[in-house]
């Protein structure tokens, strides 16, 4: 098995990669972790369930865990604007990213061969997907206080270089399918130019 | 007092006027790439790819930059969105930058 040469484009708004059996594993164990991470919260034993069956849940203060809240953000520096947003919204927001992440699942599931085949929204769902098991490693490196070339430098036994390592794969892999997309864009615009 | 009692009334004339535009602003994030928050802004908002990579570049620099404006709802349904996507933003009101 060679290992993928990251996604191509291939006609239009169609994008394809080849993943080795490895590469296919770890993808699909980051996505059923990123999936069971962002379930509803059970913090909580007074939930109404009409408020849950319309996504309204109890819970205003952000999440606890460091990389749930990179994941679920406030949508206002002021706290109580962002409590209120959050009781509103953020069960929603969970399930939007969770729908990402199955989405990669099924596409890696149903692929026998290692084939993946992405139209324009499958990209976004894959993009949006990668990008939250990047911002989730990203916390567990510490990117805002270690620098690359500190993370570069880290020793063999270290647990951290594995993960690392990982996060620059899906680094690249994610620039691969944005290329791919950003040329369609490239296309739609300069034939949006030359029929007006 | 005078002083504070025209602030407080200058104050409740903006919460009732319809026209105060609110802002979406995204922060500078360490993981996110610049192709993909370019490739975002111009998903999400429909700019061509030089506006988006401006902004982007906004970002990175400045640490943030306004990326929408409009009413309060829409503002809310911005930043909604760019959460979806992972990248970090926040709204406000735009007299309050």
């Amino acid at each position: 098995m060679t290992s993928t040469e990251g996604f191509k484009r291939q006609g239009d708004h169609t994008y394809i990669a080849h993943f080795a059996d490895s590469e296919k594993e770890v993808l699909l164990n980051l996505c059923e972790q990123i999936i069971e991470l962002l379930a509803e919260r059970r913090d909580h034993g007074h939930e109404d369930p009409l408020a849950a069956m319309v996504g309204i849940t109890s819970h205003d203060s952000p999440p606890d865990d460091e990389v749930l809240h990179r994941l679920l953000p406030n949508a206002y520096t002021d706290q109580v604007d962002a409590s209120e947003f959050r009781r509103y919204t953020e069960s929603t927001l969970r399930q939007k990213k969770q729908a990402h992440a199955m989405s990669m699942r099924i596409h890696l599931k149903s692929s026998d061969d290692g084939d993946v085949d992405l139209d324009h929204d499958n990209a976004n769902a894959w993009l949006g997907g990668i990008n939250d098991i990047r911002l989730a490693l990203g916390v567990r490196l510490k990117v805002e206080n270690n620098s690359h070339e500190e993370l570069e430098l880290l020793s063999p036994d270290d647990p951290l270089r594995g993960v690392y390592a990982v996060y620059t794969w899906l680094g690249w892999l994610q620039e691969t399918l944005l290329a791919a997309l950003i040329d369609d864009f490239d296309e739609d615009e300069e034939s949006a130019l030359s029929n007006g | 007092m005078v002083k504070t009692a025209d602030k407080i009334e200058e104050e409740i004339r903006t919460i009732f006027s319809a026209d105060t535009p609110w802002v979406t602003i995204v922060w500078d994030d360490p993981v996110n790439l610049q192709t993909y928050v370019t490739y975002v802004f111009m998903e999400l908002f429909s700019y061509s790819k030089t506006r988006a990579t401006e902004l982007m570049l906004q970002v990175h620099n400045d640490g943030k930059a306004i990326v929408s404006t409009g009413s309060r709802e829409e503002m809310e349904h911005d930043v909604a969105r760019l959460h979806e996507y992972g990248l970090w933003a926040t709204l406000q009101r735009g007299d309050q930058l």
